[in-house]
């Protein structure tokens, strides 16, 4: 639309940032004070009136419906105080499906945890090829959670799986592994799935926040007659901890709301059926939303209350 | 390299792609060959046939997956689309002008990325609902775009508030609208953010399951993933075409995700400081 600027002006600066490498920093954060008249309003309106709309109305209708009865096949909708709450703690199908969660996120927030760090402290250092690796590693991220169910129950299939049939090939036969008669081990080997897909993202946040550590650390501790593994506790460990923080967080809400793998994997089965999948469960097929809207909360609340536990108990300011 | 971080990574690498071989293995055998007790772990006998049969066949199973799919490429496509658009316009605004609310609105937006993802999947129903628009490509494309236009917002604004303020005040003052200076001027420098993005959105959407379940009854918008859970709990689809399923149900991502790694690692590194 501005014919009068030649495009060397604009194809200038472009390539120069490009070639730059730079990458987003949120410090770089200047304002200009221009006034602007209403024009950055209409910028702005189509994406307020979507997240009003559609997340923080939503959000108000969660809080206020789980105080209410709302069930299609008991109308009307009436204020009801706290029994959707009382229901759930009554019910032996949700108290299942907590114990069930609180097993899933402690599986997978330990695993993904610690092989995200494992992992990118095998990436810390720069080698040929390792972005190459990086694309890989975050392939299991990129997929869908449904198919990840799919691509795994041919793993675990307890006749021609991948696992049994290593197991019988190298003499430990009848190792059958049936998802969905043990319980323990059947969320463990479903939440093995959800850490397939959860850890890359492990790995990346851990993995910048251990780039920002300056070599010279690592070689002064070396003279000092530090060993690896020392150095690693004394130094990798402690500094990468906003970015442990992060990915311990990211990890609680993925295992927390888990619902596509033992969907996949295990069904309605009680072996492994979670509180996202009751909330499903009570809303869409006993079409009692205000019980659905109280477990929404329930999570909801536990997720914001465990992830500022998180942060307060791992994140520490890093001063480099 | 020590021996030792060679084996590591060697072992992180095998951990990340065998459940991805393992489907393309069976995916490329005979239903009889697959279910062999006598396990054969590379495709002596390939065959296409799975494939075929997905892409050409006339058969209920292959017809819903050829279906499904054009629904989620449909939905992913338009959702990534809308998305990045209203959220460039956004980050805009939010990272190059002072307006009166401007802290306030733009924390109202951020504030909804700290929700769980199924928060508001009762409501969201409900709404849709309301409105007729369940079962329809604009209830799955608004309830995706209301999901990720926060973090989309964000990164974008991250990425505006990068490029040096020079560049556009030399814009404005050789007289050019605030418009232009951003089409102009600042769209060709946030080539990359938007990029990131858009591959994240996309990523995203793609990925989706419990809302499309809820929101889409039938065959006429139900994603790929949908209809392959449905499958799946059926147990009479042969496990060959149904590793031959998910394998076209990764394709696209995976593509992805190889080609553009470094504009998702970017993107994703970016949206994270929260």
């Amino acid at each position: 639309m501005s014919p009068t600027r030649p495009a060397g002006v604009v194809e200038a600066p472009r390539g120069g940032h490009v070639g730059g490498g730079t990458t987003p920093s949120p410090t770089g954060r200047r304002r200009h004070s221009t006034d602007a008249g209403p024009l950055p309003y209409v910028l702005v309106a189509p994406v307020i009136i979507f997240i009003a709309g559609l997340a923080l109305v939503p959000a108000v209708f969660t809080i206020v419906q789980s105080f209410f009865t709302v069930n299609a096949l008991d109308p009307p909708t009436r204020f009801s105080g706290l029994s959707n709450f009382r229901n759930l703690l009554e019910s032996d199908a949700i108290r299942s499906s907590v114990a069930n969660t609180a097993l899933y996120v402690v599986v997978g927030v330990t695993l993904s945890t610690v092989l995200g760090v494992a992992m990118a402290i095998l990436l810390q250092r720069p080698f040929r090829g390792r972005s190459l690796v990086i694309a890989v590693l975050i392939l299991p991220w990129a997929l869908p959670g449904v198919v990840e169910g799919i691509l795994w129950s041919g793993i675990f299939d307890p006749n021609a799986g991948l696992v049994s049939s290593l197991m019988s090939d190298v003499g430990l036969g009848g190792g059958q592994i049936l998802l969905g008669e043990n319980r323990v081990l059947t969320i463990v080997l479903i939440e093995l799935v959800q850490v397939w897909q959860i850890t890359p993202l492990s790995v990346l946040l851990v993995l910048a926040a251990l780039q920002l550590i300056p070599d010279e650390l690592y070689e002064a501790a070396q003279i000092d007659g530090c060993s690896r593994w020392g150095a690693i506790r004394m130094i990798t460990l402690p500094l990468a901890r906003p970015g442990i923080a992060v990915c311990m967080v990211q990890a609680l809400v993925a295992t927390l709301n888990v619902f596509d793998q033992p969907y996949v994997l295990n069904g309605a089965a009680a072996t492994g059926a979670t509180v996202t999948m009751q909330t499903y469960f009570v809303s869409f097929q006993n079409l009692d939303f205000g019980q659905g809207y109280a477990l929404s909360l329930l999570i909801t609340v536990v997720t914001l209350v465990g992830s500022l536990l998180i942060v307060k108990a791992v994140y520490r300011k890093v001063e480099l | 390299m020590p021996v030792g971080r060679v084996i590591g990574i060697v072992l992180a690498v095998i951990w990340s792609v065998v459940p991805i071989y393992w489907a393309v293995k069976t995916s490329l055998q005979t239903e009889a060959d697959a279910r062999s007790t006598d396990t054969q772990y590379l495709p002596l006998r390939p065959t296409l046939a799975n494939y075929a049969r997905l892409l050409t066949d006339d058969g209920d199973v292959p017809a819903q997956i050829r279906r499904s799919t054009l629904n989620i490429v449909v939905e992913c496509g338009l959702a990534t689309i809308v998305t990045v658009v209203l959220a460039t316009l956004a980050a805009y605004a939010f990272a190059r002008f002072r307006f009166r609310g401007r802290t306030v609105l733009f924390y109202a937006v951020l504030a909804t990325m700290a929700f769980p993802p199924y928060t508001t999947l009762i409501p969201l129903y409900r709404i849709m609902s309301l409105f007729g628009l369940v079962n329809t490509y604009a209830g799955i494309v608004l309830v995706y775009v209301s999901g990720f236009l926060p973090l989309a917002t964000w990164v974008l604004h991250n990425y505006f508030a990068s490029i040096p303020q020079g560049i556009e005040e030399a814009g404005l003052i050789d007289g050019a609208g605030r418009l232009q200076v951003l089409r102009h001027l600042l769209l060709p420098l946030a080539v990359p953010g938007i990029i990131s993005t858009a591959l994240i959105t996309f990523l995203f959407a793609w990925g989706q399951f419990l809302f499309p379940l809820v929101l889409s009854s039938d065959l006429s918008t139900q994603p790929l993933t949908v209809v392959i859970a449905a499958l799946q709990g059926r147990h009479v689809v042969p496990s060959t075409l149904l590793n031959a399923a998910g394998v076209l149900a990764i394709v696209v991502p995976a593509a992805l995700a190889l080609v553009f790694n470094r504009y998702i690692v970017n993107g994703l590194l970016a949206g994270s400081a929260k």
